[in-house]
């Protein structure tokens, strides 16, 4: 028997016994087969070691199914990565330091009188029995139609809630000015003070009304 | 390869596996059907003694429990195969001292076809059964792999965690192995 060297049929014998080729490719194995002897007897052995297989025990299938979970009780939970617990909880500690933070400055800066000295522009009636009353807040009410000008005196510096602000921040030269001014305080806070008004009586009505 | 006739009639692994992702248990019943058998006879043609049964179910448990990264790539039936194989090996690894890998006494073997095997089958498993015992491990894996499951050289060089050309050369040596085997018997 000479030695077949189709290789390629050879290769597509065990295909050709499960019936797995195309319609092409089974014909032509086919027609190789009918005149090759080697081929026959190695698709004759293929075909004693593919029957043969059949000592396997057989499988109970329910039994296995019963072992296997539903589908939505196997499926594991998807842990956050240690990474993102690490990240989260910076990025919490750096919002609760900012609104620390953005808290005191605020409170400091609420703190230092930044605004310039109010003006307040009113009518004041010359001569006459009614004057302005100021409000407590500072404001006049004009009860003539009548103008002065007036100028409400600034409030008096709180350094007492400076202090709650930010000390650690001051330098030595700050903090023995700020020691010597707290040396001048009453020991009860002083209640806020009505606004010092001044008022420019060489302002004349008649000039105005005419 | 094309599918074989009944297989184009029946639903796929993937219609399947999907069904039973929607809470049907049916369709695993299907797929266990399906594939357990030709499990069965890979780990009986691999040389495994005991606990075939076991072994198939184990299979089907981590290969249900972890279908979800089972996107298709291969056919379902190899890539069951190649969870078999891991599993075959971390046994004979665990069992290594008490377990005998060589294949089975015939008195152990339950065959398919029950009580009706003929004697001419039988023997026809003895021969076979002793012409896989001369075969290297990987040369019998890859052997039946190719003859009695049908599987393309690219899918057992999947399954063994070969090489398709190494593929080739092992089962090209092992056909003449069997050949010669069975033609001095």
């Amino acid at each position: 028997m000479n030695e077949c060297i189709e290789n390629e049929i050879k290769e597509m014998l065990p295909d050709l016994l499960h019936r797995t080729l195309t319609a092409d490719a089974s014909a032509r194995v086919d027609a190789h087969l009918a005149s090759c002897e080697e081929c026959r007897e190695e698709l004759e052995v293929l075909q004693t070691v593919k029957s043969a297989a059949v000592f396997a025990p057989v499988i109970d299938v329910d039994h296995v199914v019963r072992q296997i979970p539903p589908y939505r009780t196997i499926v594991p939970v998807v842990e956050r990565p240690a990474a993102t617990r690490v990240v989260s909880w910076l990025l919490a500690a750096t919002m609760a330091i900012a609104v620390v933070g953005g808290g005191s400055l605020v409170l400091t800066r609420r703190q230092v009188p930044t605004a310039p000295r109010p003006v307040v522009t009113t009518k004041t009636p010359l001569p006459g029995p009614s004057q302005p009353t100021a409000e407590p807040s500072g404001t006049l009410k004009s009860v003539s139609p009548t103008e002065t000008v007036v100028a409400i005196a600034p409030q008096a510096h709180t350094p007492a809630l400076a202090l709650a602000a930010d000390v650690g921040g001051l330098s030595d030269g700050n903090l023995e000015q700020l020691m010597s001014e707290m040396a001048s305080f009453d020991a009860l806070p002083a209640t806020e003070g009505d606004p010092v008004i001044f008022v420019d009586s060489s302002y004349n009505l008649d000039e105005d009304s005419r | 390869m094309i599918p074989s006739p009944e297989e184009r009639l029946e639903e796929t692994d993937m219609e399947l596996i999907d069904r039973w992702k929607a809470g049907d248990s049916r369709a695993a019943t299907r797929l266990v059907g399906r594939h357990s058998q030709a499990l069965a006879r890979f780990a009986a043609s691999a040389g495994e003694r005991d606990g075939i049964d076991e072994l198939v179910q184990d299979t089907f448990v981590r290969a249900f429990a972890s279908l979800d990264s089972f996107r298709g790539a291969s056919t379902l039936r190899t890539w069951l195969f190649t969870i078999e194989r891991r599993l075959m090996l971390d046994r004979r690894r665990a069992d290594r001292r008490s377990r005998e890998t060589v294949p089975v006494e015939e008195s152990d073997h339950v065959s398919e076809y029950g009580a009706l095997d003929s004697l001419i089958a039988e023997e026809a498993q003895e021969r076979v059964r002793k012409s896989l015992d001369a075969l290297s491990p990987t040369q019998r894996e890859v052997f039946t792999l190719r003859v009695q499951q049908g599987l393309s050289y690219k899918e057992i060089a999947d399954v063994v965690g070969t090489t398709e050309g190494a593929a080739r050369v092992h089962y090209h040596n092992a056909i003449q192995t069997v050949k010669e085997f069975l033609k001095d018997e």
